[in-house]
Parts: structure tokens; C-alpha cells; sequence
């Protein structure tokens, strides 16, 4: 398995489990009415932190296991783009479902939950973490089977 | 009329020449992942690339690297 493939296996793992846990803290916020934009950026930054610290220290183990670790030749160039290609439609189409929610939803039919920063904004993070996933399982799937 | 690639990098690797696909992998500076997904057949390396393993086989590109067309 190439370092790529180790570090998109990583990542993905790590993103689901604090990813998990970051949504299911905004779910609970939420659920308790407590949910507000000061809460969201002071858990974000938390769980940005404790993101990176985990990523770092899962790449400087596989790093020094891997030979040749970080060099990338153009199989790995391409699956990256097509991954990421892939995520950024995810996104667009997350962001637009999101779009369409402030406007329909919050504007046309007046509905309160569209109308509140704070859910807009989680439903932005849900977007782009979301997008993440798909980048990350898509990466893994062309190093796999092939392109 | 779609049309894939096929190869003899394996066979030519391991004949007369005998390298390890790492060698291989370090003569065209590629990664050995790479070698053996060509190897297996999925993935079709770029013009340069296919190049540089027939130099490394000693083979003319054509034959180590073939379009195989199928309806």
C-alpha cells in the first residue's frame, strides 16, 4: 500500500470519528435549543485542533514506516484530481441544497430554522465534510482498482 | 469502439532483465505501486512513462504496450 493510500485511509478514519463526534455535539446543542454561532467557533477551532494533532502525528508514524514517503508520481497526481474533482462537486451540490434551503425554506415559507447563522452554518461544515469523505473514499478507490 | 491498453511489462521484468518492480519503478522514477497497477492492468501509464519502461526493458514501445479494441 503506497504512503497516498495509508494517508487517505487515516484520514478518512480520523475525519469520521472527530467528525462524528463534532456533529453529534452540534446535534445535541441543537436539540437543547443551545445552539448558537459562538458555540459552533469555539467547537470548530477545538475540533480543527484536535484534527491536526491526530493527522500529524498518524503522518509522521506512517512517514518514517513508508519508504519513499510524499513522493508522488502521476498516477497519484491524477487520482487526486479525479478525487478531487468528484469532492468539489459534492460540495457545489451541498452548498447549493443549502442555498436552496435559505431561500425556499427561510425566505419563501418563513420557516424559523433556515433563518438561524448557526444552522446555516452547520449545514455548510456538513457540506464540506461530507465532501471530504467522498474525496477521501474516492481516493482510495482509484488506488485500488484502478483508474 | 472502446479500446484499452494492454502490456508485457511483467513478463519482460521478470525474463531476460530480471528486476524487482521497485528497481524498475526506480529506473522510470515512478512508485512501485504504480509498476504493478500497470502490471495488473489498471492503469494505463502516460506516453512518457511507457517510454521510459520500454528503455528500461530494452523493447521498442510496441511491444510492451498494445491497444487491445473491443465493440
Amino acid at each position: 500500500m503506497s504512503f497516498q493510500e495509508k494517508s487517505a485511509w487515516g484520514t478518512l478514519f480520523c475525519q469520521l470519528i472527530v467528525g462524528s463526534l463534532y456533529f453529534s455535539s452540534i446535534w445535541r446543542l441543537w436539540r437543547a435549543d443551545q445552539l448558537e454561532t459562538e458555540t459552533i467557533l469555539g467547537l470548530s477551532i477545538g475540533f480543527l485542533v484536535l484534527l491536526i494533532i491526530i493527522l500529524s502525528g498518524y503522518h509522521i508514524i506512517v512517514a518514517a514506516l513508508s519508504r519513499g514517503a510524499g513522493k508522488k508520481d502521476e498516477r497519484d497526481r491524477l487520482v487526486a484530481l479525479r478525487a478531487g474533482n468528484v469532492s468539489g462537486n459534492v460540495l457545489g451540490l451541498g452548498i447549493v441544497t443549502v442555498i436552496l434551503h435559505i431561500i425556499v425554506g427561510g425566505g419563501t415559507f418563513n420557516d424559523p430554522l433556515w433563518q438561524q447563522p448557526a444552522v446555516i452554518a452547520s449545514a455548510l461544515m456538513f457540506a464540506v465534510f461530507l465532501s471530504q469523505l467522498v474525496e477521501l473514499g474516492t481516493t482510495i478507490w482509484y488506488h485500488r482498482r484502478g483508474l | 469502439m472502446a479500446a484499452a491498453v494492454d502490456n508485457r511489462v511483467r513478463s519482460l521484468r521478470q525474463g531476460e532483465k530480471n528486476l524487482t518492480q521497485q528497481e524498475l519503478a526506480d529506473v522510470v522514477g515512478v512508485t512501485r505501486q504504480t509498476i504493478i497497477a500497470i502490471e495488473k492492468g489498471r492503469y494505463s501509464p502516460s506516453l512518457e512513462v511507457a517510454l521510459k519502461i520500454a528503455r528500461a526493458l530494452d523493447r521498442p514501445v510496441e511491444s510492451v504496450f498494445w491497444l487491445i479494441e473491443s465493440e
